[in-house]
């Protein structure tokens, strides 16, 4: 499959305590990953309402990343 | 942020910035005193910064 | 460096090294280090990896500044190259900086240099230096690492090959008198099977070996994962001790012999030598500029009954300094010691801090437009290398209730905060959004520079387009803009929503209420009012005293009940303390700063009356006591006068009786621990056996005394009496689950057989004496876990807030925890305990009031329709159910909400909003994701 074939949009909803921490961390050690994610930072991944997740998808999400 | 004033006591040294140290200094602000942490090497964080995981959880040290 | 002076009035003079960088221009965005063009070892990695001399340790380093090795910088050395001087864009390098001495006046001193390396002698006994494949356990810590030489793969040094098997040597530089450590490191025991566990995480396949003498696992819920390591994990533990290692091939080849004196060897791919915990390479140093004694091993020498303060007063010592530990440990040593050093000069409080002021804050009406201000930082070429700033910042012009735009070369640099500052007068913002790094280090910063300009620091939204954008897309870069200008979008559409904040404060009633008059308690209490501040001791019994008085000596002697008469006396006497004998605690309400509590008390005949307390804080000191015990070794236990427990027998040898040392004993460990009716072990047994082993010898020296145990845990320097035992007579023989010892007992006789591995047959006795080491359980946890609303554990005991980092809090706000409720421990682990608990407990009652952060929860009371889910949910005990026109409404309790959220994810009626995370807010952050593509 070719890249331009499947470029999905991604919306992550991160924990500002550990996953969007580590995700800094990523940044720090230079790891390289898909520009494909959008992040929503968050206090703790139980604020994500289920209706978050269902607006995501409506608006065009391909997928949902919850990290927590 | 708060900095020192010229009085002869309210003041703790601190020495050594690993974990025990570093907790003693943060402890000590919190009970309203000014701390001088005293390290000898560039950064704070001693022998637990080396370290990935803890016993017994394995949870992350850094 | 010198220190002279007296307790309130030291004065310390140091001297301070260069950086060569300056940190307040230093971004850490590491481009030096990539031009440097010398390598130097890493020392981080333990010298497994090579970094430059112009570097940073590790990426999370604190402060988050490069230095400069002196040692191997060409500059510095030879006065050449300088590459990094033009490469660096922040002009942060300075190789003018000369060191700087500096005199301090300090009222108190808290020595915290940690641990040092074993000696060489300790490694090279096992090949350590002759073959790559032979490393330390702090090497292997770095090789499982994610920031470690390989990435976190284990490989072989040699070849880089993965191993198959690896094998951990234990006690490397510990209980070894040929290196002058008599002493057990208390830590390597834990560290090798999670270093194990980590290994087999990494690659199921690999088969790990540990050798062991006695598996120390003693801490609490330690031993349970000594357990998981074997059945879940398939790590193998050999009782062996290991005679050498040499080279075999490609491979090692590892030489033991098992108690029976067998000779075996097996072949390993690497073998890893579990080091112990020497005295920091500093102590003689230290010792001499402050005066303070170390003891034999060279470690700060203290006391069983003062174990934090060194031979000076005024100095104190806190974490492996004052003898082999782990983490949990020393942070609890360290906040009992800020506890102590802070009770010594109270008088001093807040005299050496002056408090910032800002501007009043602008009103601001709630339908006021949107006026946001937005800055786009380059932070030098870390987003500008990648990321098209200026297109971005043009893709921001026009968007709804932007009305300024700016792009900024570094916006955390004191004179972007002063553009910031005036941008916002100028243009007279009412939102900021700064897109940058990540606000988990820089929030604070922006905050503050809103505050400055009379701005609510809630007014602020922060995108993070370098951590998570340019450094992770450093070869997109056309992605990486638009991902930016994504990301920027989506903030924007949340800061049209962000509504001001208020700053909340709750004021804290300054005392405390300490639940359990025993040793932990009456330290706890006496430490909080030496530092100021009223206490209530409630002790069911009508007795000071708890478990300590069953104890009469210590293990080097010391009488406790001196002691204990000494606290207690302390404690009666004492204004601030109010001691309720005879009572419990009945109800508690309320919150951090603000509980009220009922107390119950019953006398002699009397019938229980009650009262009510205000304070801010709870210690809960509740304790435990001696386990009695039903099954032992998976036998029903016989009752008869000649099985008796160790603190029997303890209170026997204190007396006077002639015949007080029985001639022939049998002591039993873990008799009902460790997998018996209790699972876990009690960290005392082993060090009171050898205590009353030796007691027994002294007494009568031909006294037959012979300890049946699993592992003999006499961990730190009571390994030292363990050793004085074995020399005075005394018979130490292990047992194994599968060769249980059985026992027969009658009013008049006991009857033991065990199998003795070395001797390789079955022995019977006939002691004069059975003696268990039985263990200590909780008292009456359940019920106040209750009441407190408090989680215990599955072996009862209380659950701190986190292991390792807040060993003595409990998870609800202002309730504090020490002693044996929260594990078992020795007298001097729980003395530290109580001065922790007490100096943690001390901090919102110091303040006199507890800050809320402004992003809690908040009920909108008008669309609650009092369910109650939230309450259910909530992990903080932090919402409540109240009364309102008489109907059953949430409320957030401020003080103990962690602005986790789930209450408002949960809620039915969406009643339940979050500062700075509103459902407005977020679903706008959604809807603007789903913009994306215009430009």
């Amino acid at each position: 499959m070719s890249k331009e074939a499947f470029n999905p949009k991604i919306l992550g909803f991160l924990c500002n305590w550990c996953c969007y921490a580590a995700a800094d961390s990523a940044g720090v050690s230079r790891y390289q990953y898909p520009p494909n994610l959008r992040t929503i930072r968050v206090m703790c991944t139980g604020r994500i309402d289920p209706a978050f997740i269902m607006r995501g998808f409506v608006e065009g999400a391909a997928g949902i990343f919850s990290g927590g | 942020m708060a900095s020192a004033k010229q009085t002869k006591s309210g003041t703790v040294m601190v020495v050594g910035g690993g974990v025990a140290g570093v907790q003693a200094a943060l402890d000590l602000t919190e009970l309203g005193y000014y701390v001088y942490l005293v390290e000898k090497s560039p950064a704070i964080g001693g022998a637990m910064a080396q370290l990935d995981k803890t016993f017994p959880t394995n949870d992350c040290s850094l | 460096m010198s220190l002279s002076g007296k307790p309130g009035a030291f004065k310390a003079e140091l001297n301070l090294r260069p950086r060569y960088i300056d940190p307040d221009r230093c971004t850490a965005c590491g481009l030096c280090t990539t031009y440097c063009p010398k390598h130097l070892v890493d020392t981080y990695n333990e010298g497994l990896s090579v970094t430059r001399p112009i570097h940073i340790d590790y990426p999370q380093a604190v402060p988050a500044t490069y230095y400069i090795d002196p040692a191997t910088c060409l500059s510095l050395l030879h006065d050449t190259c300088q590459i990094c001087v033009p490469v660096c864009r922040s002009n942060a390098i300075d190789f003018t900086q000369k060191s700087k001495k500096r005199t301090l006046e300090v009222g108190a001193v808290i020595l915290s240099p940690g641990f040092g390396r074993v000696p060489d002698e300790a490694l090279t006994q096992y090949n350590y230096g002759n073959h790559p494949d032979i490393v330390t356990s702090i090497e292997f810590e770095r090789l499982l690492n994610p920031s470690g030489p390989f990435e976190g793969e284990v490989r072989c040094l040699s070849d880089r090959r993965h191993p198959r098997k690896i094998a951990f040597i234990q006690c490397v530089g510990s209980r070894d008198l040929g290196c002058d450590n008599g002493y057990c490191s208390s830590v390597c025991c834990m560290y090798a099977i999670k270093e194990a566990m980590v290994a087999k995480e990494h690659d199921p396949d690999c088969e790990i070996t540990i050798y062991y003498m006695d598996m120390r696992t003693q801490g609490k819920d330690f031993d349970a994962a000594r357990v998981r390591a074997e059945e879940h994990y398939g790590i193998k533990f050999v009782r062996a001790k290991v005679a050498d290692v040499m080279p075999w091939g490609k491979n090692l080849k590892l030489t033991y012999s098992t108690l029976s004196g067998e000779h075996h060897f097996e072949a390993y791919d690497m073998v890893v030598l579990s080091v112990g915990l020497d005295a920091p390479a500093s102590a003689k140093q230290l010792a001499e500029i402050t005066g303070i004694e170390l003891n034999k091993y060279d470690f700060c020498k203290t006391t069983t009954f003062d174990p934090l303060a060194s031979s000076q007063k005024g100095i104190f010592v806190a974490g492996a300094f004052q003898g082999p530990k782990d983490i949990p440990e020393s942070v609890t040593q360290s906040s009992a010691a800020a506890g102590i050093a802070s009770s010594l000069i109270k008088a001093q409080r807040g005299k050496g801090v002056v408090v910032k002021s800002y501007p009043v804050e602008k009103e601001m009406a709630a339908d006021e437009e949107p006026r946001i201000g937005v800055f786009v930082c380059h932070c030098g070429i870390n987003i500008g290398g990648v990321v098209d700033v200026p297109r971005v910042d043009k893709y921001i012009e026009g968007m709804e209730g932007v009305v300024f735009h700016a792009e900024s070369l570094y916006s955390c640099s004191q004179d972007a905060q002063e553009v910031i500052k005036n941008k916002i007068k100028e243009h007279n913002l009412n939102r900021v959004v700064i897109a940058a790094c990540s606000p988990r280090t820089h929030e604070p910063l922006f905050q503050e520079t809103l505050k400055d300009a009379g701005l609510n620091r809630s007014l602020f939204e922060m995108v993070n387009i370098r951590d998570q954008c340019s450094w992770v897309h450093a070869n997109e870069p056309a992605e990486a803009t638009r991902k930016s200008m994504d990301l920027i979008r989506m903030g924007i559409a949340k800061a049209r929503h962000i509504q001001p904040l208020q700053e909340q404060t709750v004021p804290v009633t300054r005392k405390a209420l300490v639940i359990g008059g025993g040793v932990a308690g009456m330290i706890a209490a006496l430490n909080l009012a030496e530092q100021g501040y009223h206490a209530s001791l409630v002790e069911k019994t009508d007795s000071l005293g708890g478990h300590l008085k069953n104890q009469r000596y210590t293990l080097n002697g010391d009488k406790t009940a001196d002691y204990l008469k000494k606290i207690v006396d302390q404690v009666t006497k004492h204004k601030l303390i109010d001691v309720s004998l005879s009572s419990s605690i009945v109800a508690v309400n309320g919150f951090v700063g603000n509980f009220s509590s009922v107390i119950q008390s019953t006398g002699k005949g009397k019938s229980a009356v009650e009262q009510t307390i205000d304070h801010g804080i709870i210690v809960v000191a509740t304790g435990g006591q001696d386990h009695a015990p039903e099954t032992v070794l998976g036998q029903a236990l016989p009752k008869s006068p000649l099985i008796i427990t160790q603190t029997d027998l303890e209170i026997r040898l204190d007396g006077k009786t002639k015949n007080r040392a029985p001639k022939a004993v049998v002591m039993i460990q873990c008799a009902g621990s460790r997998g018996d009716d209790l699972a876990y072990c009690s960290k005392t047994c082993c060090t009171q056996a050898v205590k009353n082993a030796l007691k027994i010898k002294e007494i009568d020296p031909e006294s037959q005394v012979i300890v049946l145990y699993r592992d003999l845990r006499t961990y730190g320097y009571a390994e030292d009496s363990y050793r004085e035992a074995r020399e005075k007579g005394v018979i130490f023989i292990p047992y194994s689950m599968d060769d249980k010892p059985v026992f027969k007992a009658t009013a008049k006789k006991v009857e033991i057989s065990f199998n003795d591995p070395i001797l390789q047959e079955k022995v019977t006795m006939e002691p004069e004496l059975m003696v268990l080491s039985v263990g200590i359980v909780p008292q009456d946890t359940e019920e106040l876990s209750k009441i407190l609303k408090i989680p215990v554990n599955a072996d009862r005991f209380y659950l701190e807030a986190h292991v390792k980092l807040r060993p003595v809090e409990m998870p609800v706000a202002g309730v504090f925890l020490c002693g044996l409720a929260h594990s078992p421990k020795p007298l001097e682990e729980i003395i530290v305990q109580a001065q922790a608990a007490a100096a943690k407990a001390a901090i919102p009652l110091v303040r006199g009031e507890v800050n809320v952060e402004p992003i809690v929860s908040h009920v909108d009371q008008e669309t609650c329709i009092g369910c109650s889910l939230c309450t259910s949910l909530c992990p903080y005990q932090a919402i409540q159910m109240v009364k309102v026109d008489n109907k059953r409404k949430a409320e957030t309790i401020m003080a103990s909400c962690k602005a986790c959220g789930i209450c408002a994810a949960h809620c039915p009626t969406f009643a339940i909003s979050m500062g700075g995370f509103t459902n407005e807010q977020i679903t706008s952050q959604i809807e603007a994701f789903g913009q994306a593509g215009e430009e």
